[in-house]
Formats: structure tokens, C-alpha cells, sequence
């Protein structure tokens, strides 16, 4: 298990190369000549990173085991809950995304799913009076908002 | 007597209502955090920086709340430690070998109790020292220029591993990916530097979304991994009978507990594990044969607690004087000052007087309150103890999208955080510490404009980086913070796991 470092430490030279190299590219600023440009300390930064990215390739630590084909799906789906929070936060309000994305993420954790839910949708609630009412703060409506109009 | 009349000030500020009532809810907030399973205190403190400004608080009265949450998360941690055996935290690592003997004999209620009076103790022997000693501290780091400066940021980084890391090239890595990151934006020459064009990185990634990502989305992830969501059964804590007679007995070893956390605490590479460990095995020494130590002994309990505490509050020092952290938690603390344009550091202790002094008459105040808090409620938290991972982590998650979002109700903001997330798991996963880069990301433009500094005094030459006596303590000091933990850490790691070992 000691290609975990090697792969991470060959990422992390590259992009020590790619940084380096970039900072070579910043145009000279105005009234240059100074003794430390804006690519000094990226330059230096790049040199740290590849010396050490190199010693990781070379003398990797036994690394730890990556999760079975099961468990990284479960992530995935977690990161995918994430995103799609953040996406349908707007669109929907606070209230339902937060019911949604809470709830799913205690339901792959092994809750049960009308118990999660349940959990998503008063967390939900709670928070975002807590927030709009008591530090009067806007979080969005979304769809809700219909019932605020009347 | 200068300090005094300070000391006053700051309690002048700490006792006013609003910020004595901050401290009440932080101290509350950080034991429920350091009690939780999966909280640790910097993670804790990260997604409550984003509420601290949402709420609007001037900084004092943040920064109050905020070391109240760190104190109580040190208070919090040993609870789980003393009834499962399990540490909240690393430095709680420690308590457990008495701890959890003595819940066994039916006496966990006097081993939360002595816990919380060691962790008073501890805490309150390291705020006295953190008071005569910060302002020395300060005087003498007035004397650094740009170069020393310059030092004692890679010192910072070179001894944050501790003496316990493992391996500080991944270290060094991680400062180094860190402050990359932190040169991201426009610099102070008005030059774009890896924007990319992109409009929302011109003015550089902000740290706070970067440490609750790295911290708390991570934590996330990792709960899933492990499959931990069942969290535990109920627990079931005995009346307290504990008497005077007792608690004078663990006196003298809270002092000593105290004082030898509060060393390794101000000490770069030391910190609050190192501080419970050492006190704990002088106090094994010290009483010998008197004691019945890793079977219940309530000293063996109070010696770790009153170490850890009093290591928290003497990484208080490093942070204060020289603007420098030592610890995973101080570098969040950190975070808050620099977000609040405070620049920590020597300066502080003159420009902004009344909050550095109030932030240390609340550290003192948050302590009584702790104590008062810990032992009457201490039911309560053992029953939030039990509240299963698989409802509370996600509700943590969400907390942490809700405070990221107020600040700056940008959804680009919460796609990073949920990025710097899954780079945190991935980094943890190879055994990459994420405190560097925590610490990177908050010192990057400090050293930055330091090097600037130091090379346009001297024309650059490079040299005047190690011309100076200072310095070139600094640099050697940083060297062996470096090269020590190769050498002694091993040995340091394998008697740690020695002194579990005996227990199970």
C-alpha cells in the first residue's frame, strides 16, 4: 500500500512544476525592480513542495486502506447530497432543501427513513426561524414563499 | 503592577453583561462540542466563527465567546473518556486510564467531578501564567524585524507536527499547500496571482471556508466511512458523594498537572497531549507505589486533566505575543483575530489593549463558569453524549452550509467549502496533517510581506534572512523542531500506546 504517497507525491510535483512555472508568467508590475516581485515567495513555495513531493515518491509511508467499492459509493452519494444542496437551495428555500439533504444524509447513516426526514425537515424549520427571526437573517424562501404572500 | 491595572480593565470588559453572557453560552456550547462524538475543538470553533459574525458581536465579545468554546471543549472531552473509554479528543487520551476504572467501580460521577475541578485548576494555574508571562513575551518580540519574523513563522511550521508526528516532510508539504492557497488573489503589488480570471478568487480564498470544508465536511465523510452512525447506548451516571477531604487530596497534583501543561503548552511542538502525558507519568513517578494508578486512582485522573487544561491555555501565549499558533484550535482562534482585522502579536498588546486583556479576565471568568456549569449539569451532557452520530453529524453539516452562507450568501462559497471537504478527507486518508494548511493559508500574507520586508532592507540579499543572533536561533530551534520528532518520536508514540495498553 505505498503507491498512496508515490501517486499523491507525483500529483503534488506536478502541480509544484505547474505553480512554479506560473509564477514566472506574472507580468512585471508597475514601477518594477524591487527586490522581491510578486514570484519570489511562489517560487520558493514551488521549490518547498517539489523537494518535498519528491522525498514522499521516494520514501512513501505505508499508506491506509481506501474504503471498499460499497463505502465509497456511500460517499459519493454524500458529496452528490452536498452539491445538490447548495444547487436547490435558491430554487426550493431553505426549508425543503435542508429537509431533503439532512434527511438523506441520516438515512445513509443508517437512520430510519421517516425518522431521518423527519429529523431533516424540524432542523430544517427550527434553523431558519432561528435565523430570519431571531438574528434576522435571510435565508431563502424558495418555493415557500407563496405561503408568506398571503 | 502595569499588568494589573490591565487585568482590571480586561475583567472591567469581561464581567459587562452581554459578553459575561456570551461567555456563558460559548462555555455551554464548547462542553456540549468537546462532549459530542465527532466535535472535536477545532472543529467546533471553525463552524462557530461564521456565527460569531452573523450575529454581528464586536470583536471582544467574539473573541470571549470563542475561547469559552475552546475552554469548554477541553471540559467536554473527558466525558466521553471517563464513561466509554472512548477520548474525545487526543490530549483526552490520558484520562481514560483512570477514568474509566473508576466509572467502572460505580464512581463515574466523582470522576467527572474531580475531572472538572483538575480542568479548573489546570486552566486557572495557566491564565496566572499566561498573565505574567504574555506581557514579557510581548516586550521581547518587539524586538523583531522582518527577518525574525520571517524565522519564527517557519519555526511555527517546522514544530507544529509536535514532537509526537510522525513525519514531517508531509508536514512540510501541507504548510507548503497552504500557503500556495494563500497566494491565490490580488497581492499587495495589485498583481493577479492564480485567479484564473475568475472573479470570485480576486480577492483570495477565504480561510474561514476553507477551515470548516477541511474540518467539519471531512468529519462528515469520515463518520460515513467508518460506518460509526449508531453512536452509543444510554449511559447511567451515579449520584456524586465526593468530600472536602478528596479534593484536597488531588490538590497537589493538580498543581503540579497544571504548571507542567502550561510549560508544554507555551513550548512550540508540545501542546495538550504531550502536557496530559507528561503529568500523568510524573505523577505515576512522584507517588509510586502510593498510588493505584490505571485502576481508579482519582489523581490519576486529575493529573492528565489539570495538564491538558493547562496546556490549552498556555498555546494561548505563543498565539497572543507572537501572533504564532501552536495548535490545531489556537490557529482556528487565530482565525477569528485576523478576520476581525486584528493582527495578533506584540502590537496587540498595545493597539488593542482591551481586548487582549479581556479575552484573558474571560478566560479566568469562563473557567468559574465551567465549573459551576460542569458539575450540577454534568447529566445533561452525558445524555447529549448518547444523541447518535448518524442525526447529529448531518445537523452539524448543515449548521456549518448555514453559517457559510450568511456571510456572504454565495453559492461559489459553498461549492469550495464542499471541495475543500472532499480534499480533506482525501488528505487525511494519506496521513496529511491539515493544520499546516490551516496555518499556511492564516500566516501566508503575514510571511509573505515579512520576506518582502527583509529582502528590500538588505537590498536583496538573502542572507539578512539568518544575519541576526535571533534569527539564527529561531532557524536552529526550527531545525530541530524538525528533526527531533524523527528521532525521539517513536520512542515518545510507543510509550503512549505503552501506558493504553495496560488498561484494555
Amino acid at each position: 500500500m505505498k503507491c498512496n504517497d508515490r501517486v499523491f507525491g507525483l500529483l503534488m510535483l506536478v502541480l509544484a512544476v505547474a505553480y512554479g512555472w506560473g509564477a514566472t508568467q506574472f507580468p512585471e508590475p508597475f514601477g518594477g525592480g524591487e527586490a522581491i516581485g510578486p514570484e519570489t515567495f511562489p517560487i520558493l513555495l514551488a521549490v518547498v513542495l517539489a523537494l518535498s513531493s519528491l522525498y514522499l515518491i521516494v520514501k512513501p509511508d505505508p499508506g491506509s486502506k481506501w474504503p471498499p467499492a460499497r463505502t465509497g459509493l456511500e460517499l459519493l452519494i454524500a458529496v452528490v447530497v452536498l452539491i445538490a444542496y447548495v444547487l436547490l437551495l435558491q430554487p426550493l428555500g431553505f426549508i425543503i432543501t435542508t429537509t431533503l439533504a439532512v434527511g438523506t444524509l441520516c438515512w445513509r447513516m443508517g437512520a430510519a427513513p421517516m425518522r431521518a426526514y423527519a429529523t431533516g425537515l424540524i432542523a430544517g424549520i427550527v434553523v431558519y426561524f432561528l435565523f430570519t427571526i431571531g438574528l434576522d437573517l435571510s435565508l431563502p424562501l424558495g418555493v415557500l414563499s407563496v405561503l408568506e404572500g398571503s | 503592577m502595569e499588568t494589573l491595572g490591565y487585568l482590571i480593565d480586561g475583567f472591567g470588559v469581561a464581567l459587562a453583561p452581554h459578553n459575561l453572557m456570551f461567555a456563558l453560552i460559548g462555555a455551554f456550547l464548547g462542553t456540549l462540542i468537546g462532549a459530542l462524538p465527532g466535535l472535536g475543538p477545532a472543529n467546533g470553533v471553525a463552524i462557530l466563527i461564521p456565527l460569531a459574525f452573523t450575529l454581528g458581536l464586536p470583536p471582544e465579545t467574539a473573541l470571549i465567546m470563542l475561547t469559552s468554546v475552546y475552554a469548554g471543549a477541553m471540559y467536554g472531552g473527558r466525558i466521553s473518556s471517563i464513561l466509554l473509554n472512548i477520548p474525545g479528543d487526543e490530549p483526552a487520551m490520558m484520562t481514560c486510564l483512570d477514568g474509566y476504572p473508576m466509572a467502572q467501580k460505580g464512581k463515574a460521577a466523582e470522576a467527572l467531578a474531580i475531572s472538572a475541578i483538575a480542568s479548573f485548576m489546570g486552566s486557572l494555574i495557566a491564565t496566572i501564567g499566561l498573565i505574567l508571562l504574555a506581557p514579557l513575551l510581548a516586550k521581547f518580540a518587539l524586538t523583531f524585524g522582518p527577518a525574525e519574523y520571517f524565522a519564527l513563522f517557519v519555526l511555527a511550521f517546522a514544530t507544529l507536527g509536535g514532537i509526537t508526528g510522525k513525519n514531517p516532510v508531509k508536514t512540510i508539504l501541507a504548510a507548503a499547500i497552504g500557503l500556495m492557497i494563500a497566494t491565490v488573489g490580488i497581492d499587495s503589488t495589485g498583481t493577479q496571482r492564480y485567479t484564473f480570471g475568475v472573479l470570485e478568487l480576486y480577492e483570495g480564498i477565504d480561510f474561514i471556508i476553507a477551515i470548516v470544508g477541511l474540518f467539519a465536511i471531512s468529519e462528515l465523510l469520515f463518520f460515513i466511512e467508518s460506518r460509526a452512525g449508531g453512536g452509543k447506548g444510554p449511559m447511567k451516571v451515579n449520584k456524586l458523594s465526593l468530600s472536602w477531604k478528596e479534593i484536597g487530596s488531588i490538590f497537589p497534583t493538580t498543581l503540579r498537572g497544571g504548571v507542567l501543561g502550561f510549560i508544554s503548552g507555551v513550548l512550540p511542538g508540545a501542546g495538550a497531549s504531550l502536557g496530559s502525558f507528561i503529568s500523568y507519568t510524573l505523577e505515576k513517578k512522584i507517588l509510586g507505589s502510593k498510588g493505584h494508578f490505571g485502576e481508579g486512582d482519582p489523581r490519576g485522573v486529575a493529573a492528565p486533566e489539570a495538564g491538558n487544561n493547562g496546556a490549552s491555555s498556555g498555546a494561548l501565549v505563543p498565539m497572543l505575543t507572537l501572533g504564532v499558533p501552536g495548535s490545531g484550535t489556537t490557529a482556528v482562534l487565530l482565525a477569528l483575530l485576523i478576520s476581525m482585522n486584528i493582527t495578533p502579536g506584540p502590537m496587540m498588546f498595545t493597539q488593542n489593549a482591551d481586548i487582549v486583556w479581556g479575552v484573558i479576565a474571560a478566560l479566568l471568568v469562563g473557567n468559574f463558569l465551567l465549573l459551576l456549569l460542569n458539575i450540577p449539569l454534568v447529566g445533561i451532557f452525558v445524555k447529549l453524549l448518547s444523541v447518535p452520530p448518524k442525526y447529529l453529524l448531518p445537523i452539524v453539516t448543515m449548521v456549518a452550509f448555514v453559517g457559510i452562507y450568511s456571510i456572504s450568501n454565495s453559492a461559489f462559497d459553498l461549492y469550495f467549502m464542499v471541495a475543500f471537504g472532499v480534499a480533506g478527507y482525501i488528505l487525511r486518508k494519506l496521513e496529511i496533517p491539515l493544520v499546516p494548511i490551516i496555518l499556511g493559508l492564516l500566516l501566508g500574507p503575514e510571511m509573505e510581506k515579512n520576506l518582502g520586508h527583509a529582502l528590500t532592507l538588505s537590498n536583496g540579499d538573502w542572507s539578512v534572512l539568518w544575519s541576526s543572533g535571533l534569527s539564527i536561533t529561531l532557524w536552529a530551534l526550527a531545525i530541530i523542531g524538525l528533526v527531533l520528532p524523527v528521532v525521539v518520536g517513536p520512542i515518545l508514540r510507543r510509550r503512549m500506546r505503552a501506558a493504553q495498553g495496560n488498561v484494555d
